[in-house]
């Protein structure tokens, strides 16, 4: 899966990734390979990424909002830093 | 004819003035590049954004009383005026200027008499004029151009916000110059608050196939956009003002350098001719006095 986390200021991460799980608005999720369409707000906490490599990398964000179709999953974050 | 030492004096000065604006142009160049990276920056997010509201503009249709859009009397209202903190940029600021107070003037004029129209001054410039001619300045700032970041221009976006919300203003307006490109700006005057739901929803509309699933609801999802978007606009706006400043002062030392040049130009041929009338001068007196020895 293809992974980009932008805040206005800059990109924040862009990469091949196996997972993420984010703080979303009604409870803590996690995204796989083939996850269903989906639309979501992000509450402030930590965003969860394990690499193609199988590194864990984590970065926080003060809320923001996701989607994800065909693989591809865009993080909108504000403040991140 | 002007003697030579009066030449001389005047190349020399119009000569370091050159330099002067040369060097600004040049500085200016640097800084709208990095002014319009940070615009390119924005690009990808603000596009995403736009997608995400196309996906709810159903919602948006159907949002009413939103607490962003409420269609209240237009009793108080606020002007954000954008300038830059320098001068030496040609019409810039001053056009700004006048667009706020006669946008002002025409919009608002009863509420410019009851003395309900405030500004907030973004940049030095606006900033001073507005204090000098006694219009009602409820906040300025000046620094956010040393470090322009989003988080300092969303503190700022956030404050309007509240005030809009709080029901201390009805009506937010922002003036400010749009950065077409490095030799045209384009002086806008934006509604910022409240926001026009349907505009919201043209804007955004866009064909989607796609069958999301909306979590929580596409609602909540709607009201958390919105202010969001909100400062994204802001932020945008303040880059668009920041950019188009360095574009401006960019063209306008670029033409003082050519007239500066146009200038030493025929400041060299009149002291040339000067040069040239002294010796022509010299020898007639140096003929005249050894003729005046012969004879």
């Amino acid at each position: 899966m293809l992974l980009e986390i932008i805040s206005p200021d800059k990109s924040l991460y862009s990469g091949e990734i196996l997972s993420i799980r984010v703080p979303g608005s009604k409870g803590s999720f996690e995204i796989l390979k083939n996850h269903a369409p989906i639309i979501s707000t992000l509450e402030k906490g930590m965003i969860n990424i394990r690499e193609k490599n199988g590194n864990k990398t984590s970065i926080e964000v003060n809320g923001g909002v996701i989607e994800a179709k065909n693989n591809k999953i865009i993080v909108l974050a504000e403040n991140a830093k | 004819m002007a003697n030579l030492k009066e030449i001389r004096v005047r190349r020399e000065s119009v000569a370091s003035t050159r330099q002067i604006t040369s060097a600004m142009k040049m500085v200016a160049a640097a800084k709208l590049k990095k002014a319009q990276n940070a615009i390119v920056q924005l690009r990808p997010y603000a596009e995403k954004m736009q997608e995400i509201l196309g996906s709810l503009s159903g919602s948006i249709r159907t949002d009413k009383g939103n607490l962003y859009a409420q269609d209240r009397d237009e009793e108080n209202i606020l002007l954000v005026l954008i300038t830059s903190n320098r001068g030496l940029c040609g019409a810039f600021n001053s056009n700004a200027i006048k667009a706020a107070i006669q946008g002002a003037l025409d919009t608002y004029s009863y509420q410019m008499m009851a003395g309900q129209v405030h500004f907030v001054a973004i940049g030095k410039k606006g900033n001073d004029f507005l204090k000098r001619n006694g219009y009602n300045v409820i906040y300025n700032v000046s620094d956010i151009f040393d470090d322009l970041t989003f988080e300092r221009s969303t503190l700022i976006a956030e404050m309007i916000m509240k005030y809009y919300v709080d029901g201390d203003y009805d009506h937010v307006d922002i003036v400010y110059n749009q950065f077409r490109n490095a030799a045209t700006q384009i002086l806008t005057t934006e509604q910022f608050l409240p926001i026009r739901m349907d505009e919201l929803a043209n804007e955004n509309e866009v064909p989607v196939n796609v069958d999301y699933i909306f979590e929580p609801t596409k609602d909540y999802i709607l009201q958390e956009m919105i202010p969001r978007s909100l400062k994204m606009q802001f932020y945008k706006t303040i880059l668009d003002s920041y950019a188009s400043e360095h574009g401006a002062r960019m063209t306008a030392m670029h033409k003082a350098t050519d007239n500066a040049t146009e200038l030493l130009k025929d400041l060299a041929l009149e002291y040339n001719k000067a040069r040239q009338a002294a010796i022509t001068n010299e020898i007639i007196e140096i003929v005249g006095g050894a003729e005046a020895l012969n004879g």
